[in-house]
């Protein structure tokens, strides 16, 4: 009896155990996330373009002083206005590549699920050109990065090989040809499109402008190519007019608030980041109406009126833009030392425990055009476009008429600062705008300088410093004068590069180091990328 | 005699050797002898012997195996000198002892009960029987007594009521032994009825141990080694999370916890760095395994310690606590087993021992201890110059680069002068005097056929940082009823109550009050309060709005974490037979966690009104299983199985939700309801493991021969959810073996030596769920626009569990009755196939991916001694001591590149903690300086040291650590001290890093008015001749050399002292009371020995491996001071 008691005892237990793994696929399921089977992979163009356009630190720490755009004395941003470690400098200098791949990742995989299936075609295609843009930054502020093996880690492949540049230039232009050409506005396109709403056509002038952009970064170093593709854009038909600029407007509401905002909002950053005096001065000189659209002092004085995001006064010639290179440390470079200082904004003595405000009187971007949770993330412009079709025409390539893209651009670029706010603040006069076209036409023997210098301008003013750096280092405009301070990490000249994320060493160490062979000078913030070796 | 004058009258310089080899022999001669009388055994009260020049006890041993006769005799008084030939066939007992004492001096009497006594000729012996009750010292019956004649292995044990009866010669002594109680010899000397009362004991020849499963085996058999903390040394001291209290106590157990307020986590590490993930051991409370989930803790960007589950138990309730190191202990408990195993037993009611109440006060003041040794010339400012206005003053707040201090009067950052002279109080006053009061009622009771336990335990906490604290108030329950003789039902509930209030912020600055050790040197942290201004906007006291001010984080920054949790057992155990029984058991463990942490308005760097977070999660783990086991001679008296079979079935559920938003409507209204949007979202995968099952079916079976030599195994096979189907199931092996030689041969002095050998596999657990498959996320719309994304994990279709191998040899040994003791063990471990998470390149198209290919060696020494040197009946002195070696090794990372993988670092981010193959692990990589071929330092054209590589400066982890723990007994009156010890292991400091930054380290007084001439070369070889500014030069230092803030770890530290005296009970006679003892406790009162200039070495701020050895303004340490009362009352 007690045996048999024992024995089925036994026989349950055994077969309780046995029989319970067959739900063991269904609880190792994740009930929040879902299948390739049923994603709909459209959904990841959206989180890719989001992510791509919203970079924040990643080029305002860096870029956006080193092309002497904006200015400042917190130390925090001493990496990109003195060429000297500040504030996690090295987890920044790995964003723009961490952000792009991380970006590119998502258009990768939305390709992957596609692949072969005809009805996605569109998709596809528009993925195509997404990883161009993406890669594209990359490439042009590290130079040789995984491009032929890059996003495969799903494959197998984990630590990828680095191209050239050269050979992903090649590469990029031809894929942007192909993929542009196979674009068909009569298919359906993507659903989850932040950039056009899935306008196929529009993404096809997209491609094309993509494409002028890729070849003229090849003026110095391969003019025939950038003359072929700048002529084979300018015919496929490049974008026509503001409504094709390819941009992102941020959605704080949904969490996705403009990163650039998020940076700016910080006190330190509110109080201490100002308009290069590169920038301002140049915009005086020509008397760009665009000055009070996007500069502003604190209406009062004293370091609460500094710190407070109360709209300021927008005069232009009130203005002054802050010169790179100082600090608040009291020491020589102090900040009151700069040529033309405008002195302190002072305390106000109706407020209690008020100070005075040492950069208070610098022009700072205007709080409720940049500072908006809301801001529009401009990619890639239609005035941008005709400033480059201007320089290829320039050139004496068969891009149309210089003068006409020229003054197209000017127009486009100062009427688009109205866009960056879903409510328009940034809003310069048509009567302006028409005036300072007519006043600045494209003067022979100085077209390059007067192309480049607005390309300055338009890419600064619209907060895409990683364009304007790289339109720099191309073209040489604007002029730039490096900074001098103690301990900086360059030879005193003005980075021309980013160095690689510090854990690809560890990461990825046998491409990497065989990349780093190709760079002459090493892995370094003075060496330079092919596209600007002559 | 003449034998043993003679030895010691020509000992010469082989006598060791001699004395060697002859206990070799002899071992090797009644090995034989044991074995040729396998054969004999067939009758019953007839032997049949053969052997050649035996003496005495030989013989009598040989008839004690082949009958059930019992002998008496006294070892001094036994025929030993003689040895005799004897060659017996079937011949009866009684004949073969008259022959045998024949012509001595020796007779024999027979007893009632097959006892035979061997005594002098002209003694008589008469038989009696003699009565009894023992109980324990509260009076209440001890049931299962073991009781013993005095020379003889003949006794009884005592019935459910502590009653015995037992036949003895009437000369007799009779030895009471049981569990947990001193053994005790009491001398019948014509006594028919005597009532013994056993006193506790903390160590003894006998004890239990309650080994995986619950399984209760006796100690001195186990092949391996476990070690048993009594609830009664953690329960004085209290530690509010009870597993600190085990720091310095367990040889082979390394603890270290976080200075992240009360109830903070600890992390806990068995045999060293077990594995590249190195968790908590699993506990176990009465059998059942219990959720250990970290809550939430810093890391380089800060964040609070929300403490783990052990943390909630409260130590009034432990009986004791075991720790089963080695991998054979815990192989039962298949790949939870990888990193140990503590099994918690808590307080139960005894059978029969009536109604008893019980309470006990505690309350201990904490006091925060400054470890800083900062320098005190220098004052507020920058490059040398004092702050000239309030702007300067806040520009510099936690700078030190100022002029000396004079006395003047400067202008602070709130606009008023203040001198310019260190201030009465540095920041070490900003933190109050924390209290911890803890009350504890129980109430036990049992008649004969149950009993229970009931306690009710209140623990009111003030945490040093003000407005911060934790109150705890636990229930616990512990039933058993006999439902009829051969069914026991035990039911265990423990229901835990836990509010924990503004938990602090550690690590990085935001919202972290320790914020105030940033404070300058001349700089009154209360000119910080109130931490705001008339607008209620924080007023910052750096020009680093991320430093929050201390009085803003203390007071405005809020955290609540509500938690509630039931941890419940429910067994039933049927004895078939007094042999054989089956158990059953349902144990569920239910946490559920309601957390609100809140943004206040006004916060310096937040946007808008703030903002809050609202987490809502509850975790759950069942586990039913079933335990058959048997206890039975294959062979009567000679080989004995101990065998359970068993089967677990383990269900682990987690789930919440998460609602936060920001900028509130109404400012300071911190309500969900007062958010202009909400968003919310399912916990899932990254917040927490689950839901997972695992199936599992055991067994072990011991085989003792004789009670000398023990061989045990065991058996589990695991099948997971968590891994993919084809690959789901593992198999766990353990052998282990115990010998006992010194029953076998005795040698003088020693009491008990037992060797021990055992051979394990166990495995760990591959990681969390859901890693087998690549998933999509739906995320927010943007503007309206769908999209969705997945994760930058990578996952594995074929991973695995690791497995790990585990040998281990030791020894045990008492002498002179348990006055000296040794346990040795030495250990080596390697782990196979562990699961990394490496870190890929983005490149790649993601961050990480797992791989199965991690491998880690631990080998090491645990040694632990205790003794008596001194007893008296009034003074007794017992020290113990215990030391473990560890030395680890990472031997494989990736296997291919073999790279490092890099853990957690600290928040100035110059230096991280990572695995390097072939070293201990983790290692802190940092930058040292460039030297050139002669070793100078070399410096840049600026005259600033240039920076090197992040090279390996050693690891986090102590090689060496133990304690020493010193008992003394005087009447009524003791005295215990524990001191700890580590050696060998490095920290990472962040306060190093910003006292240099902050020119407060006193390194920097060096140059501060001439400038700083870096002893060195430039690049060219020529020497450095640049003279840079103090702080320029320092600031770059700090910066760069990031290897400076690497310091030596090891300390010797007093972490507690009990005092404590009971009052008589003849005081108490007229009282309620039957006992009342009074102690005075204290904690963590003297560091003896440290290395570090600023900090206390064991500082830290978070429980996990990766990050191990770093520190940085988290909470300080403290000193606790105490009492506790414990009332008996009378039944």
């Amino acid at each position: 009896m007690k045996k048999r008691l024992i024995y089925t005892c036994l026989v349950i237990g055994a077969s309780l155990f046995a029989g319970c793994t067959k739900n063991f696929d269904a609880i190792n399921t994740d009930p929040n996330q879902t299948t390739a089977a049923l994603m709909n992979p459209n959904f990841l163009m959206a989180q890719a373009q989001i992510q791509f356009s919203n970079t924040g630190y990643d080029q305002l720490l860096y870029q956006s002083m080193w092309s002497q755009s904006l200015a400042c004395t917190y130390s925090y941003y001493s990496n990109g206005d003195k060429y000297v470690y500040g504030g996690s400098f090295q987890d920044y200098k790995s964003r723009t590549w961490n952000t792009s791949y991380g970006a590119a990742t998502l258009v990768y995989e939305m390709k992957n699920l596609v692949k072969g299936n005809a009805s996605y075609s569109n998709l596809d295609n528009c993925g195509s050109i997404l990883l161009v843009m993406m890669l594209e930054r990359i490439t042009d502020a590290y130079g040789d990065i995984p491009y032929s093996q890059a996003l495969q880690a799903k494959a197998g492949i984990s630590t990828p090989v680095f191209d050239t540049q050269q050979s992903i230039y090649t590469s990029m232009l031809s894929t942007l040809a192909t993929a542009t050409a196979a674009l068909d506005a009569s298919k359906s396109g993507p659903t989850s499109d932040l950039f056009y709403g899935g306008d196929v056509s529009k993404w096809k002038k997209l491609g094309y402008s993509l494409m002028l952009r890729v070849a003229m970064r090849l003026t110095k170093v391969d003019p025939t190519t950038a003359q072929k593709y700048a002529e084979m854009a300018y015919n496929g038909g490049t974008m026509s007019s503001a409504a094709d600029n390819a941009s992102v407007r941020a959605d704080n509401s949904n969490g996705n608030p403009n990163s650039d905002a998020n940076a700016l909002n910080v006190t330190d950053d509110f109080r201490e980041v100002r308009w290069s005096n590169t920038l301002m001065s140049y915009m005086q000189s020509t008397s760009d109406p665009r000055i009070s659209a996007v500069g502003e002092i604190a209406a009062g004085t004293g370091k609460a009126a500094n710190q407070t995001k109360a709209a300021g006064i927008t005069t232009a010639s009130l203005q002054v833009g802050m010169p790179n290179g100082y600090d608040l440390n009291g020491g020589a470079t102090d900040i009151s030392h700069a040529p033309g200082y405008p002195g302190t904004s002072p305390a106000d003595p109706s407020v209690a425990n008020d100070a005075a405000a040492p950069d208070g009187k610098y022009s700072r971007p205007r709080y409720l055009v940049y500072d908006d949770y809301n801001r529009l993330n401009v990619i890639l412009t239609y005035g941008e476009t005709e400033l480059l079709l201007a320089e290829a025409a320039t050139r004496g390539w068969a891009t149309g008429v210089a003068a006409t893209h020229y003054a197209n651009a000017l127009t486009a670029d100062m009427t688009e600062l109205a866009k960056l706010n879903a409510t328009p603040v940034a809003v310069v006069a048509a009567s302006d705008i028409a005036t300072y076209v007519a006043a600045h036409p494209l003067v022979s023997g100085s077209e390059l300088q007067q192309i480049n210098m607005e390309y300055f301008v338009e890419t600064s003013t619209n907060f895409n410093f990683n364009e304007t750096w790289a339109n720099w280092r191309r073209s040489g405009y604007p002029v730039l004068t490096p900074v001098k301070y103690t301990g900086q990490f360059t030879d005193g000249s003005i980075p021309i590069r980013m160095e690689y994320p510090v854990t690809l060493p560890s990461t990825n160490g046998a491409n990497y180091s065989a990349a780093v062979k190709r760079l002459s000078g090493g892995d370094l913030f003075t060496s330079k990328i092919w596209w600007d070796s002559k | 005699m003449k034998y043993f004058k003679h030895l010691l009258g020509v000992r010469n310089k082989y006598w060791l050797y001699r004395s060697i080899l002859i206990m070799k022999l002899t071992l090797i001669l009644i090995v034989i002898f044991n074995l040729q009388s396998v054969a004999n055994v067939y009758s019953q009260q007839k032997v049949t012997i053969n052997l050649k020049s035996a003496d005495f006890k030989e013989v009598i041993s040989a008839i004690q195996k082949q009958t059930t006769y019992h002998f008496v005799f006294s070892e001094r008084k036994i025929p030993s000198k003689r040895n005799v030939d004897i060659n017996v066939q079937n011949e009866d007992v009684t004949a073969v002892l008259t022959r045998l004492l024949a012509n001595s001096d020796f007779t024999y009497t027979l007893l009632g009960n097959n006892l035979i006594v061997i005594t002098s000729k002209n003694e008589v012996v008469n038989d009696a029987v003699i009565r009894g009750k023992v109980v324990d010292e509260k009076g209440a019956p001890l049931p299962g007594v073991s009781i013993k004649i005095k020379g003889s292995n003949l006794g009884t044990t005592t019935d459910s009521n502590g009653g015995f009866s037992i036949n003895v010669p009437e000369k007799a002594t009779l030895v009471f032994s049981f569990l947990g109680y001193e053994t005790q010899e009491v001398a019948v000397g014509g006594k028919t009825f005597v009532t013994v009362a056993l006193v506790p004991s903390s160590r003894g020849l006998n004890e239990v141990v309650v080994t995986a499963l619950g399984i209760k085996k006796d100690e001195k058999k186990l092949g391996y080694s476990v070690t048993t903390v009594n609830g009664d040394l953690l329960d004085k001291a209290k530690e509010s999370n009870v597993a600190m209290s085990l720091e310095g106590r367990v040889a082979g157990l390394s603890i270290n916890g976080t200075n992240g307020g009360p109830g903070s986590s600890a992390r806990i590490l068995l045999r060293g760095v077990t594995s590249f993930t190195a968790g908590p051991p699993l506990f176990v409370i009465n059998g059942v395994p219990m959720d250990n989930t970290q809550r939430g803790e810093s890391g380089e960007w800060g964040g609070a310690d929300y403490g783990d589950g052990i943390s909630n138990i409260n130590p009034d309730d432990i009986e004791s606590m075991t720790v089963l190191k080695g991998q054979s202990a815990s192989a039962l408990y298949g790949s939870r087993a990888a990193n140990g195993v503590i099994l918690i037993t808590t307080k139960s009611g005894k059978k029969n021992s009536g109604f008893g109440v019980e309470f006990n006060t505690n309350y201990q003041v904490d006091k925060a201890v400054d470890n800083t040794d900062f320098q005190q010339v220098y004052g507020q400012g920058i490059h040398g110059a004092k702050p000239a206005n309030a702007s300067d003053a806040l520009a510099s707040g936690s700078l030190a680069w100022g002029a000396k201090l004079d006395g003047s009067s400067v202008m602070g950052l709130d606009g008023l002068m203040h001198p310019y002279s260190l201030p009465s109080k540095n920041y070490i006053g900003f933190y109050r005097t924390g209290g911890t009061f803890t009350n504890t009622a129980s109430f036990t009771g049992g008649n004969e056929n149950g009993a229970f336990r009931l306690s009710l335990s209140d623990l009111n906490n003030n945490s040093i940082i003000p407005n911060s604290g934790l109150d705890r108030k636990t229930f616990n329950f512990n039933g058993s009823q006999a439902i009829t003789s051969k069914l026991d039902v035990n039911v265990v509930a423990n229901y835990i109550v836990d509010v924990e209030k503004n938990r602090a912020s550690l690590s990085d600055g935001p919202g972290n009050p320790n914020n105030v050790q940033f404070i300058a040197p001349n700089e009154d942290y209360r000119i910080l309060a109130p931490g705001y201004d008339a607008s209620g906007k924080e007023t910052s006291f750096t020009d680093d709005i991320y430093v929050t001010n201390p009085y803003f984080a203390a007071d405005k920054f809020s955290s609540t974490t509500h938690r509630q949790r039931l941890i419940s057992a429910l067994s039933a155990k049927y004895n078939f037979t007094n042999w054989i029984y089956l158990q059953g058991r349902v144990g569920y463990d239910d946490i559920n966690d309601a957390r609100v942490d809140i943004t206040p308005t006004g916060t310096a760097y937040a946007s808008g009104n703030g903002g809050m977070t609202q987490t809502n999660s509850q975790i759950s783990e069942l586990n039913t299983d079933v335990l058959l086991g048997a206890k039975h001679d294959l062979i009567k008296n000679w080989v004995n199985l101990d065998l359970s079979l068993g089967g677990n079935i383990r269900k682990k559920d987690f789930e919440g939700t998460q609602i936060s938003g920001n900028n509130f409507i109404i400012p300071y209204f911190y309500s969900l309801t007062n958010l202009p949007s909400r968003s919310s979202r399912p916990l899932g995968v990254n917040d927490g493991a689950g839901p997972l099952q695992t199936n599992s079916a055991y067994y072990t079976a011991d085989f003792a021969i004789k009670n000398f030599l023990v061989l045990s195994t065991t058996g589990r096979y695991d099948i997971y959810s968590t891994l993919p189907s084809s690959n789901r199931g593992i198999f766990s092996p353990s052998v282990s073996g115990s010998f006992i030689f010194s029953d076998l041969y005795h040698i003088d002095g020693l009491d008990f030596g037992k060797i021990r050998v055992s051979y394990a596999q166990t495995s760990g657990d591959a990681g969390g769920t859901f890693r087998d498959a690549v998933y999509y996320s739906v995320d927010n719309s943007i503007n309206g626009v769908n999209s969705g994304g997945f994760s930058s994990q990578l996952p594995n279709l074929f991973l695995k569990p690791f497995t790990l191998t585990e040998a281990e040899v030791g020894t045990e040994l008492k002498f002179f009755g348990d006055r000296l003791g040794f346990d040795v063990s030495y250990f080596a471990r390697k782990t196979h196939n562990e699961v990394i998470n490496g870190s890929i390149d983005w490149s790649t198209g993601y961050t990480n991916q797992y791989l199965g290919s991690g491998s880690t060696q631990n080998r090491g020494i645990e040694v632990e001694i205790h003794g008596t040197p001194v007893r008296t009946s009034d003074f007794s002195w017992t020290p113990s001591f215990n030391f473990t070696y560890v030395s680890n090794k990472i031997l494989q990372t990736d296997g291919k590149t073999n790279a490092n993988i890099g853990f957690g670092t600290y928040r100035p981010l110059n230096a991280n903690l990572a695995l390097v193959v072939g070293m201990a692990g983790p290692q802190v990589m940092a930058n040292d300086y460039v030297r050139n071929a002669s070793g100078q330092i070399v410096y840049d054209s600026s005259g600033l040291p240039e920076q090197g590589p992040l090279k390996a400066m050693g690891s986090t982890v102590p090689k060496i650590y133990g304690g020493l723990n010193d008992d003394f007994h005087y009447k009524n009156f003791n005295l215990a001290f524990l001191v700890d010890y580590r050696f060998g292991n490095k920290v990472l400091s962040a306060t190093n890093y910003y006292s240099i930054y902050r020119g407060e380290n006193k390194m920097t007084l060096a140059g501060r008015e001439t400038g700083v001439v870096g002893p060195g070369v430039t690049d060219s070889g020529a020497p450095n001749t640049v003279n840079v500014d103090a702080q320029t030069y320092y600031q770059a230092l700090a910066q760069r050399i990031s290897g400076l803030n690497v310091l030596d770890g090891s300390f010797i530290k007093l972490r507690q002292v009990t005092f404590g005296y009971t009052i008589p009970k003849t005081v108490l006679t007229s009282t309620p009371f039957s006992a009342i003892s009074i102690s005075l406790v204290a904690r963590n009162l003297w560091t003896i020995m440290k290395h570090t200039d600023n900090i206390d070495p064991e500082s830290g701020f978070s429980p996990d491996i990766r990050y191990a050895g770093i520190e940085g303004t988290s909470l300080p340490s403290t000193r606790t001071y105490g009492f506790n009362l414990n009332f008996k009352f009378k039944n």
